[in-house]
């Protein structure tokens, strides 16, 4: 046998095939989640006034830098994070939607202000999505008119969080038959 | 050189005389609100005529178009033109009163360009059809949206809500 | 993601565009000179891109690198702000007003506000206005600052020095502001007879401080700029709005001002105390991007005169005509009015219809960046897309305005 046949049958593991966690998946969770919550790509989507104050946070004072999350990218190809600043409306909806299929996995979503949301104080105009999670769906919310940066990072960090949560092999729940006669009782 | 804000100063009173005399009959109801603006109004039919001529008049050039708006007036649906006049630094607001079945009105953007946009925002919240527009389209909806948001008897469709 | 990814259809914007090329090829423009075929493309910026400063979108006819026509598409950001106020009493809207040209928030509640008391014949207090003054002033210097800031950040995508100091001096800016009136960018601050919130303590002497600073910091960002010749080659000479277009349009503000229309509000249909105070109308000769970002510059050093002037001269009184309490309810008397006025971008307005109830019976916006972005096709045609790019930046646009 070649040697490019030989390596062709060669089965690479993965973690997934792993039937519980075990030591080397909870290492790996760790290394990849860390990686990922801390170097962030977020997209700009700032739509209205919040994106106003998410470009501040980018700047001098409100470093996001100190997040590892200045990497502002404007193609959702090379992103992560999507956070939405600001009022969603009839028009914008299939875009924000199709922007959203076009990130690649794994992907977040945060919904920044009032508007994103709920809808904000436009709620009841006739062109405006009460709220973003109407088209994607969303990790963290953040309230505010706009919020400030400072509420944005705990956003961020809340959103740090969720992505450090990550697991290649889940917990598996305890066996359901053995409980299974109390149940149906 | 060139373009100066009030080369011709000339009073409120003044200017409505002038009007008077040389828009006789076509301008109704001239009136001054102080203190640089002088409201009127016209009959449609004669809107393009008079839109050039306001612009075109010598001593008080309206030359410039501020905004358009449509207002729903229940009874009728108003077309309102907001001009500015370079020579005398005032204004001029030209009220021009439509059916409400049926309303329309000839364009102006050959007399002001910058009508293009102010007419097709009147089209898209109120329903003013302006004759001769050279593109009348939906600037601020989406283009499939059902209805005219400013009319006061507008109700909210479902499918104007995909994303409700 | 969905198991396949259709291709939309095109839109009506990209199907004018597309008949536009057709109609040309038709009439015998579908090659040059040379007989050589055009090869147009038609390419969308938006609406969301990171150079639209909002979300406007850009159906672009390219025709490799130039720019043949442009449409712009907008609503996409259109908050039913008109019927709203149908919805809203005077008072519940002045928030909203806020949210329309949110860079320059004071800017736009004065407008507003203007309007209101205009109809109901209230007369603000002579300390509040000198406090309008004020407040209008520096929202106008933020705006500029965020206005130039981002419109260098587009000739070097976020490259440049210039917009991180614009930025950090903006800081300042929004600090007093807070302190005033407790929110950074949308402040709720202006009430029909005059302001909410008196100045608090030590605010004149923090805010003469930043004004003796300010020229020096003014001086660092022309630093920057004001030699570069990559700076002066991409913008000397392109964008040039002519004085034709001026009228045609009815460009207002420092557009306007950098083709040398002396057309100021402050001076040409004075309102509040400007009448009081010494000021220069800052203009310049081309039109071009340059000259634009020029009188921005100049205005922000006139802008910090006229807010020297004012501290000086701040009587003391109340800063609220009337009751103690704002007036949460008013009927203003049937009738309209329309009040213009200098925002930062330039002829900001509200035409008001009352009918005597407590909510208005409609309302209109004049907005400045509405009637500029109608120049677009014309202004942009003929350039690079590079170049496209830096005239757009240099116009100001504030999508909340355009869109309401």
């Amino acid at each position: 046998m070649g040697m490019s046949e030989r390596i062709k049958t060669v089965r690479y593991p993965k973690l997934e095939h792993f039937s519980e966690p075990n030591v080397i998946t909870t290492t790996a969770d760790f290394i990849f989640s860390w990686a990922r919550s801390h170097s962030v790509f977020p997209f700009t989507y700032g739509l209205a006034c919040c994106a106003i104050e998410m470009l501040t946070s980018g700047f001098a004072r409100y470093d996001i830098a100190r997040y590892g999350m200045e990497v502002f990218r404007p193609t959702p190809r090379q992103c992560d994070l999507m956070i939405v600043a600001g009022t969603v409306n009839e028009k914008m909806a299939p875009v924000l939607k199709r922007l959203y299929d076009q990130m690649s996995e794994p992907k977040w979503v945060i919904s920044m202000g009032a508007c994103a949301t709920s809808g904000g104080p436009f709620y009841d105009g006739y062109n405006v999505v009460n709220g973003v999670d109407k088209v994607v769906p969303v990790d963290v919310y953040i309230p505010g008119c706009p919020p400030r940066p400072e509420a944005l990072f705990q956003g961020l960090l809340e959103l740090q969080g969720k992505i450090q949560q990550h697991k290649f092999v889940a917990d598996k729940p305890a066996l359901a038959d053995a409980a299974a006669p109390a149940e149906e009782a | 050189m060139g373009l100066e804000v009030g080369s011709n100063p000339m009073s409120m009173d003044a200017i409505a005389a002038l009007l008077a005399e040389r828009f006789a009959g076509d301008l109704a109801d001239i009136r001054i609100q102080e203190p640089d603006t002088i409201r009127t109004k016209c009959a449609p039919e004669q809107l393009k005529d008079i839109a050039r001529r306001l612009k075109d008049d010598p001593d008080a050039g309206y030359e410039t178009l501020n905004w358009i708006a449509g207002v729903d007036r229940q009874a009728s649906i108003e077309s309102i033109y907001h001009v500015y006049s370079w020579q005398t630094n005032t204004w001029l607001e030209l009220h021009v009163d439509l059916p409400r079945e049926n309303p329309e009105v000839d364009t102006v953007t050959g007399v002001w360009p910058a009508a293009d946009w102010h007419e097709r925002e009147a089209w898209d919240m109120v329903g003013i059809v302006y004759l001769g527009h050279p593109d009348l389209r939906r600037i601020l909806l989406k283009d499939d949206f059902i209805g005219h948001p400013l009319r006061k008897d507008y109700i909210d469709l479902a499918e104007n809500h995909p994303h409700a | 993601m969905p198991d396949e990814f259709v291709t939309p259809e095109p839109d009506e914007a990209v199907k004018l565009a597309l008949r536009r090329i057709d109609e040309a090829t038709a009439r015998g423009e579908g090659s040059d000179a040379d007989g050589l075929a055009f090869n147009e493309v038609v390419v969308n910026m938006g609406p969301q891109h990171p150079s639209t400063h909002g979300v406007l979108r850009l159906v672009v006819t390219l025709d490799g690198e130039l720019v043949k026509d442009v449409i712009p598409v907008i609503g996409y950001l259109h908050r039913c702000k008109e019927k709203l106020a149908e919805r809203r009493t005077y008072f519940q809207y002045i928030p909203i007003v806020d949210r329309t040209e949110y860079v320059a928030s004071m800017n736009c509640e004065w407008a507003y506000v203007m309007t209101v008391e205009k109809l109901a014949g209230i007369q603000p207090t002579r300390r509040a206005e000198f406090i309008r003054v004020i407040t209008g002033e520096l929202s106008r210097m933020a705006s500029h600052l965020v206005a130039v800031g981002t419109f260098t950040a587009d000739l070097a995508p976020l490259g440049t020095a210039m917009v991180f100091y614009m930025f950090r001096d903006r800081e300042y800016i929004l600090d007093l502001l807070e302190e005033l009136s407790g929110a950074r960018m949308m402040f709720n601050y202006f009430r029909f007879g005059g302001v909410r919130y008196d100045l608090p303590d030590g605010w004149t002497s923090k805010c003469r401080d930043l004004m003796k600073r300010m020229p020096k910091l003014i001086d660092e960002y022309e630093s920057l700029v004001d030699d570069n010749a990559i700076f002066l080659q991409r913008t000397q000479g392109k964008g040039v709005i002519t004085q034709q277009d001026v009228v045609d349009f009815g460009i207002t503000g420092p557009n306007a001002r950098a083709s040398a229309v002396a057309l100021d509000l402050r001076r040409s249909r004075p309102y509040s105390v400007y009448p009081e105070l010494d000021f220069e109308v800052c203009t310049a000769e081309h039109g071009d991007i340059f000259d634009r970002y020029r009188v921005r510059m100049d205005e922000l050093r006139e802008s910090i005169r006229i807010v020297e002037q004012c501290l000086d001269m701040l009587p003391k009184g109340p800063v609220q005509a009337g009751a103690l309490r704002a007036p949460y309810v008013i009927t203003p008397p049937p009738g309209s009015c329309y009040v213009g006025q200098e925002n930062p971008r330039g002829e900001y307005g509200t035409y008001i219809e009352s009918d005597g109830s407590r909510y208005p019976y409609r309302l209109k916006y004049r907005d400045p960046c509405f009637c500029n972005l109608q120049l677009f096709p014309k202004l942009l045609s003929g350039n690079k897309i590079a170049d496209a790019v830096a005239i757009s930046g240099s116009i100001d646009l504030v999508l909340g305005g355009i869109d309401r």
